[in-house]
């Protein structure tokens, strides 16, 4: 009741002319009813625990007793770790690794998909498969592949031409680079398949005339294909920094932040501030954090979303 | 590459489903070196009641899957069709909840859960505790909003001539043109609810309620390796079947040519 | 059609029952119907647990009620896990009674997350009795009790018998020193090609078994002695274990190729016998023979190689049974009396440790797996006595480290930040581990520096 009551009560006084009725004329009232599922759950569910969140970023608790303002002392604490500016490179090396590696590949699969006209749906399958699998299964069997001795799946592949053996994720350098593989392939699937239903929006006319003119397949990819896919590219690009700046589930499960710490990732911090670590007890420092990842890459989003706005709307 | 990196795994832990422990452990890739344990499926229907686990991800997947549904078809039509003047605010508002982590909401939210404001009910150990949170997802909302901006203003303006109101335009044009992508959201609602964990966990406590996500790894210390991968082997088989499913929906085109045209 | 309106008929009735369900349980737990009656809800089994076993603890759970008829007990399926222990701690859903690691136990006392049951712990008839370096795991520094000792364990030698027959070495004959240890591990690599020798690296464990390799070497990582606490990780007995394993590692080649291991993935790398020996609590066999299918015929135990160091000693753990910190205190009784009935009196009364015995071999469990004396030695071996019939561990192929341990001194763990400072050693033992040129002292003297700061800022 109270959702429907505050417009009304409000918009008369910013804007005298328009009475309740003429608000309601105009579709005041359907664009509110529309927007009731995503005000009540957003609003219970989301925007009011991360109000409490950024609240207790301020503040010192052990869960029991009430907590007590510490001002900006988790943000200080965070900025005295060490490991805090480890884990902000890794977490961008990550995404630099994801975006030359992950990026392409859903694409490019989707593509090639879109082009096969028979049998796509036995391809979309394949390539979603990773997806479903659970990620313990995932990746018990890609530690069994990354097996480090001569006999590992993948280092018995590479050594029938000659090469490795390689560590994979027993060393520091080879590590990150096998996680972004994994990652990608336990990824891939979910991107190829919202390119897939972009592509279907695709005009077959379109094609038609291309074909018609004599184009060839790279031609058509580059002119009709691309074009169409511009909106939704940009959106997959910056949802894939976003989502590899809180990378968690795989160095997690691999190599919990090693070797070395060469894993140690921005979310792995925080788990470890919230839970592992202090139980509760440094969970102002794990919201601290957060709040810092979050407005960093608040203002990320809306320096792309600038950038690319005039090529968005092309 | 696409087979061996798609089937692969899937055919591994069908392998590994029904081969003893010990072979899985010494060696992963031979098949069945001593023999097929066919007992590790048996073992793991009966002995950890998985049929009533099962059901339960069932409703937490379905219910799951309505509310994201719901919310992101209505949210998306009124953000990108209706367009009301405070609709940028909103989006911007529903786009930053995308940055902040969510391992970092599990105590601010749980706490929500306990005690839901304004209703003062809690929802611990009810199926709401994991559906109404799902649809918090702004990533469904962006996919969908994304999807109906690209959708063509003319039909919009053609059916707003013929007396067409705002809900006669999402029931009658935008939903059945939105197939595609309502198929890609629905994957993607369905899948998470499969193998979400941390969350139920938390507010689905009782055994009685809990997914095969949340109650499978907790079996795993007390039970046998081969068992537990024949469990989650045939934790699996739904969702892919439910996969198959979707698909079609999503790769079939949604006649929009011809309504543009028409 | 019919089906889509049955299925939605169904998800109603389902939300309903489950609603229903969660009315139930808060129904328990909040409105006492008489005053006079106190309402405890007590974890119960480990998920997963056989039925039988189950039955047996709720026969118990109505014994003890009968004994106490002013006490309900609600049992709870609750497993303790740090992601989810902050939620549940600060939405007061934790079961009143519930088990906790050592390790943890320590940050929940200095955090003020346990309730203080000092006074109903001391007015037990064998208080005086307790082990008092087990007792220790669940005090704070000025003697307060938080949490009892149900179980604990002292670190040790495993190895795989089967790989030392394998590598011509005599499985009855483990190594005594570590210089024994550094030998047969380069035998079993040059002979069989497995790791002879590994030590846990990941999730804090790495910290915890350079705190076991430090101990055997006479050093500790914190000095409490006087009135703050220093951090002491770069002490000679520490830079002594990670040169040891980088000896192993660099110059004998006899870790094998894979070196990052937790404590799930380092047991079932040593059942599927591709590490020779590695140093953890004597209370593996379990989750070896249950999860990962041990032939129990491979398993072998010994003691820990103790330098003659003065302060040489072993690392202690267990589990420790604890009281929620929200609870009132007549719940604070009545949780001490459900203890001292359910965790304690298996090691004090015949018909306790009997039944104890047998509820765990009918369920396939390990029985007599070597364990630490809670109470006294006294006790400790009369329980033996007791449940002798029940016991199904291989005796002799443990004996090595049964035989010695009552002599060897038992430490508890750093006391304070203990899970920030074994978190500090994970990257340092990965770094000795995978990187030929790693600098010990150059790590050490980094992580003593961020340790002593952590401590200081409280």
């Amino acid at each position: 009741m109270t959702a429907l009551d505050r417009p009304v009560a409000a918009t008369p006084r910013a804007r005298r002319r328009r009475t309740p009725l003429t608000w309601f004329r105009g579709g005041g009232l359907a664009n509110l009813l529309f927007l009731l599922p995503m005000l009540i759950v957003f609003g219970l569910f989301s925007w009011y625990p991360i109000v409490r969140a950024v609240i207790m970023s301020f503040q010192k608790t052990n869960m029991v007793q009430a907590a007590t303002w510490v001002g900006l002392d988790n943000f200080v604490k965070v900025l005295h770790d060490p490991l805090f500016y480890t884990a902000v490179h890794n977490t961008a090396w990550f995404a630099v690794l994801a975006l030359i590696f992950g990026y392409p590949v859903p694409l490019i699969a989707a593509v090639m998909m879109s082009e096969v006209r028979r049998s796509r749906g036995m391809f979309s399958a394949l390539a979603y498969l990773p997806v479903v699998v659970p990620p313990v299964v995932a990746v018990l069997l890609w530690k069994f592949f990354y097996d480090a001795s001569p006999t590992g799946v993948f280092n018995t592949i590479l050594g029938w031409v000659g090469l490795g053996p390689y560590p994979w994720i027993q060393d520091a350098t080879w590590a990150m680079p096998s996680i972004v593989l994994e990652a990608t392939w336990a990824a891939a699937g979910g991107t190829v398949i919202i390119y897939l239903a972009a592509l279907t929006a695709v005009a077959p006319e379109l094609y038609d005339a291309a074909e018609v003119d004599g184009a060839s397949i790279w031609r058509k990819i580059w002119h009709v294909t691309l074009p169409q896919l511009r909106g939704i590219l940009l959106i997959t690009l910056i949802l894939q920094v976003i989502g590899t700046s809180q990378v968690f589930l795989e160095p997690f499960l691999f190599t919990d932040g090693g070797p070395a710490n060469s894993t140690v990732t921005v979310l792995q911090l925080i788990y470890r501030y919230g839970f592992q670590n202090s139980l509760g007890g440094n969970y102002g420092a794990a919201t601290a954090l957060s709040v810092m990842l979050a407005l960093f890459l608040a203002l990320l989003s809306f320096v792309y979303f600038r950038l690319t706005r005039r090529w968005s709307q092309n | 590459m696409l087979v061996v990196f798609g089937l692969g795994p899937i055919l591994w832990l069908a392998k590994a489903a029904i081969t003893p422990t010990q072979d899985t452990l010494r060696t992963p890739m031979a098949i069945f070196p001593n023999g097929v344990a066919w007992d590790n499926l048996v073992q793991a229907w009966t002995t950890i009641h998985l049929d009533v686990q099962f059901m339960n991800t069932i409703w937490v997947a379905l219910g799951s899957w309505i509310v994201q549904i719901i919310v992101a078809t209505t949210a998306g039509y009124a953000l990108s069709v209706l367009k009301p003047a405070y609709g940028r605010v909103l989006n911007g508002l529903v786009l930053g909840t995308l940055f902040v982590p969510a391992v970092v909401l599990l105590v601010p939210l749980y706490l929500t859960i306990l005690d839901v404001p304004f209703i003062g009910i809690s929802l611990q150990n009810t199926f709401w505790a994991v559906w109404l949170p799902a649809g918090a997802n702004a990533f469904n909302i962006l996919l969908v909003k994304r999807f109906f901006d690209n959708l063509p203003a003319e039909i919009f303006e053609a059916a707003r001539t013929d007396g067409a109101g705002p809900f006669r335009l999402f029931w009658a044009i935008v939903l059945p043109l939105s197939r595609p992508i309502l198929g890609v959201v629905s994957v993607f609602a369905i899948i998470a609810a499969w193998k979400d964990y941390l969350w139920p966990k938390l507010v689905l406590s009782l055994p009685e309620v809990q997914p095969l996500s949340v109650r499978l790894p907790q079996l795993q210390q007390t039970i046998d390796l081969g068992v537990y991968l024949a469990a989650l082997a045939i934790s699996t088989i739904i969702p892919i079947i439910l996969f198959v499913f979707f698909q079609n929906l999503f790769l079939r085109s949604a006649g929009l040519g011809g309504a543009v045209k028409g | 059609m019919k089906s889509t309106r049955r299925l939605t008929a169904s998800i109603a009735v389902a939300a309903v029952t489950v609603g229903m369900l969660a009315a139930c349980t808060s129904g328990n737990s909040s409105d006492s119907s008489t005053p006079s009656t106190v309402e405890l809800s007590v974890v119960s089994l480990i998920p997963g647990t056989e039925q039988s076993a189950f039955d047996a603890f709720n026969a118990q759970v109505a014994q003890f009620e009968a004994l106490n008829p002013n006490i309900h007990i609600t049992p709870v399926e609750y497993e303790w896990k740090a992601d989810t222990f902050p939620a549940l701690l600060a939405g007061g859903t934790l079961p009143d009674v519930y088990t906790i690691p050592f390790t943890d136990g320590r940050t929940m006392i200095e955090n003020g997350q346990l309730a203080d049951i000092t006074s109903q712990v001391k007015a037990l008839p064998y208080y005086d009795k307790f082990n008092q370096n087990v007792l220790a795991a669940g005090e704070d520094a000025d003697g307060n009790v938080f949490a009892l000792p149900k179980e604990a364990y002292g670190n040790g030698l495993q190895y795989n018998r089967s790989v030392f027959t394998a590598a011509g070495l005599d499985p009855d004959k483990p190594p005594t020193t570590w210089d024994e240890v550094r030998a047969d591990a380069k035998i079993i690599s040059e002979k069989t090609g497995m790791a002879g020798y590994m030590q846990m690296s990941q999730s804090n464990t790495g910290g915890w078994q350079t705190a076991v390799a430090t101990y055997t070497r006479g050093g500790r990582l914190e000095d409490t002695s006087g009135t703050t606490v220093k951090a002491t990780l770069n002490n000679p007995a520490t830079k002594a274990s990670l040169q040891f394993l980088k000896d192993l590692r660099w110059t004998d080649n006899s870790m094998g190729s894979n070196f990052l291991f937790d404590w799930g993935t380092i047991n079932k790398a040593f059942a599927a016998g591709q590490i020779g020996m590695f140093t953890g609590g004597s209370d593996l066999y379990t989750s070896l023979i249950r999860e990962n299918q041990l032939n129990p015929a491979d398993y072998g135990l010994a003691p820990l190689p103790l330098t003659s160091a003065p302060d040489a000693a072993v690392l202690g753990g267990g589990t420790l049974a604890g009281v929620n910190v929200k609870v009132d205190d007549a719940q604070k009784d009545a949780a001490v009396k459900w203890i001292d009935f359910y965790y304690m009196q298996k090691y004090l009364n015949q018909d306790a440790a009997v039944l104890d015995a047998k509820t765990l071999s009918e369920s396939n469990q390990a029985v007599g797996t070597p364990v630490l004396p809670v109470f006294d030695q006294a006790t400790f071996d009369q329980s033996r006595i007791w449940i002798k019939p029940y016991i199904n561990v291989p005796e002799s192929q443990v004996a090595p480290f049964t035989s010695a341990i009552a002599d060897q001194p038992l430490m508890t763990e750093p006391p304070t930040h203990t899970q920030d400072i074994y978190g500090l050693f994970d990257p340092i033992v990965q770094a000795v581990l995978t990187d030929q040129n790693a600098d010990i002292d150059a790590l050490l003297a980094a992580a003593q520096a961020t340790a002593q700061s952590t401590i200081d800022a409280g």
